[in-house]
């Protein structure tokens, strides 16, 4: 060997374990790829909003404390242009070339699979904010984590609440996109109402790309429904309800999942959208004392309106809550090995802003009571839980 | 009696939505043998301009109709004049990846801009109850006016001089040349008008569809699907095919169910293409 090759070969080996010990040492790197353009843009904007909020009050309170010492964050964000192949690349990327300890899960049901998939592969834990359908869950991914309860919770509580408040109501009529969640959210309700003794008049999907529904609508308004109950994105709901106003489609109780969680659908609809009801994961008005660098729901609400200027919804904070967990976890772990904190991630039991964390053997956040709102008067009401509740059922003239 | 009333009533508004989409797109294809990708953004772009004027400065949408039309018709005419002209004689594939690499710095720059938030207009125009039917006026209004505009546009393309110009050019481009015409500038043309009409109908959607840059794929996929049953390149193709499809869905939709409405229109595409490859009224020439 010349002595040059020997000096090379000396000072790679000093520059790579350089690195190697400044990254050790330095920040915790965690990978995020966004949908930052494309069709989810407005949701992947949401998830950085939420995490960039997260990582400033962490960084403030000197970074997160791995065994006594405390180390910064670093949030490495890639746009993945809402394409799930462009997710899958991405996750590799941050893994292997960017090195990071951890991921989080792009937004809905199916992407969320895709990434998973990937860090499971690695070891590396991956925390999911916005996928709540079980079909996720049940891979049996060890590393992965998510922060929405699972379906069937909305569900049931509001089947008790309305009937409840309402006792005539008997007609049920169900109408779903052929979709991940709006497919399953549609299932479970069919499921649930028969089993409360409801009778469902009208059981429909409608495919992705439905640019009209005054067909399904008319036959809704024919079978008589007493509960119109709807499934869909956000720009389905807005369409379904313009026509449904147009043909005179009507009922006692409208719901739609999940509408009225939504700003957009509130602005977009103004005076259509009042008394549609929904159920959601997450609603600022249920107050809870945390444990974490928010300390409260009111000072992550208050920071949060002053910083984007309108009400947060349940991505924001699911966002927010899904780093707050790895962090506890990291904490509780007192190392940032994958394994370690796999392992904490499935023993935690935090008290967060956004409510009690505690993950289920398949990774899911449990269940407990998820908030029922209905619009009034252009403004989200609280029916449920009884600790919240902020007004009564009222129904669609 | 009155369900299958609404039924063909519903499947009409529909369908004249549907013809408005595909005019201008059927007009390009025809005429410039361009397959313009950007189509379901124009309608995008036209529906958001309407949108914001309307929530910033109060303007109707009924008012912006003419301003978005003038501006989509400008940008139309500069993007075939500046870019599309210098390929327009090349093999087909080379002007739909120009268009398609278009649509993706258009479909990014509205991202951008706009974010990808569903937005409507929420004027209420009240509907019409006719024993039972029911027509909703601000469809109506906007079916109204697409029949309107594609009428003008007919009449345009049967007796003005330009109109007969872009006709000779869709016919025989070369004889044209000889005749005197200037093909390029007939091109930008009706490249223009054809983005003045996917700018129109983008303000008569977001009246009443919620408008967002998801939508514009979905937009230019149903705009092929009616060229195709309707004929390329003529405007009563585009009427009818839209007519036809906005029938057929609306139909296959009651008795079938919402999950095979499009599937049923997509078939009838299919059985076209195999029997009858000029569209319902097309021309020879044209498949």
């Amino acid at each position: 060997m010349t002595p040059k090759l020997i000096r090379t070969a000396l000072l790679s080996a000093l520059l790579m374990g350089a690195t190697a010990l400044a990254q050790a040492q330095s920040t915790i790197r965690i990978g995020a790829p966004l949908a930052l353009t494309g069709g989810l843009a407005d949701e992947g904007k949401k998830q950085q909003v939420a995490y960039d909020m997260w990582l400033k009050r962490v960084n403030a309170a000197g970074g997160i404390n791995v065994g006594g010492t405390r180390r910064k964050v670093e949030l490495i964000t890639y746009d993945y242009q809402s394409d799930e192949k462009r997710a899958q690349q991405m996750a590799e990327k941050l893994i292997t070339q960017d090195k990071v300890e951890f991921l989080t899960a792009p937004f809905g049901s199916g992407h969320t699979k895709v990434v998973a998939g990937v860090a499971e592969r690695y070891g590396i834990p991956v925390m999911a904010s916005a996928a709540s359908s079980e079909s996720v869950f049940d891979q049996g991914y060890k590393y992965l984590f998510g922060t929405l309860a699972p379906n069937g919770g909305l569900v049931d509580s509001m089947i008790r609440t309305f009937t409840a408040q309402m006792p005539t109501v008997k007609k049920i009529a169900i109408l779903g996109r052929e979709d991940v969640f709006p497919r399953s959210m549609a299932a479970t309700m069919k499921a649930h109402a028969e089993k409360a003794g409801l009778k469902v008049v009208h059981n429909e999907y409608f495919p992705v790309g439905a640019l009209d529904h005054s067909a399904s609508l008319s036959r809704i308004k024919a079978s008589g429904a007493e509960w119109i109950y709807i499934t869909g994105y956000t720009k389905d709901l807005i369409l379904v309800r313009k026509q449904m106003a147009d043909l005179g489609t009507t009922a006692p109780i409208i719901t739609m999942i999940t509408g009225p969680a939504y700003r957009e659908f509130i602005d977009a609809l103004g005076p259509l959208a009042n008394n549609v009801s929904s159920a959601t994961w997450w609603h600022p008005s249920s107050q809870y004392k945390a444990d974490d660098v928010f300390g409260s729901t009111k000072a992550f609400y208050d920071e949060f309106v002053a910083r984007e200027k309108h009400d947060p919804d349940y991505v924001h904070a699911s966002a927010a809550a899904a780093l707050i967990a790895l962090q506890k976890a990291i904490e509780k772990a007192g190392s940032t090995q994958g394994a370690k904190v796999r392992d904490a991630l499935a023993s935690l039991d935090a008290m967060t802003f956004y409510g009690p964390v505690k993950f289920g053997p398949n990774g899911m956040n449990a269940g407990r009571d998820l908030p029922i709102i209905q619009v009034q008067s252009g403004k989200v009401a609280v029916l449920y839980p009884q600790a919240v509740k902020q007004a009564d059922l009222v129904a669609v003239r | 009696m009155s369900l299958y009333a609404q039924i063909v009533v519903n499947g009409l508004m529909l369908g004249a939505l549907y013809a408005c989409i595909a005019v201008g797109f059927s007009l390009v294809w025809g005429v410039l043998n361009v397959i313009n990708m950007l189509h379901g953004s124009f309608i995008v772009l036209g529906g958001y301009l309407a949108y914001f004027a309307w929530l910033h400065w109060q303007v109707s949408p009924f008012v912006m109709l003419l301003a978005v039309s003038v501006g989509l018709f400008l940008l139309g005419f500069l993007l075939q004049y500046g870019l599309v002209n210098r390929v327009v004689s090349q093999p087909v594939l080379t002007t739909l990846t120009l268009t398609f690499g278009l649509d993706m710095i258009l479909y990014n720059l509205m991202n951008v801009w706009f974010d990808a938030t569903p937005r409507r207009i929420s004027l209420d125009l009240g509907r019409l109850d006719l024993n039972g039917v029911i027509v909703p006026n601000d469809r109506l209004l906007a079916m109204l006016l697409a029949l309107a505009m594609t009428g003008v546009l007919y009449l345009v393309l049967r007796s003005s001089r330009i109109g007969r110009a872009i006709v000779a050019v869709r016919m025989d481009r070369d004889a044209a040349t000889l005749m005197g015409i200037r093909v390029g500038r007939v091109y930008a043309i009706t490249f223009g008008i054809g983005a003045l009409m996917a700018g129109a109908c983008g303000v008569l959607m977001s009246v009443v569809f919620p408008i967002t840059t998801n939508i514009t794929g979905l937009l230019l996929g149903k705009a092929f699907v009616i060229c195709v049953i309707g004929g390329l390149g003529t405007v009563p193709g585009a009427l009818v095919g839209g007519l036809a499809l906005g029938l057929i869905e609306s139909v296959a939709g009651n008795f079938l169910g919402a999950q095979s409405a499009i599937l049923v229109g997509s078939l009838l595409m299919l059985v076209l293409l195999m029997t009858r490859p000029t569209g319902l009224i097309g021309k020879r020439g044209y498949q």
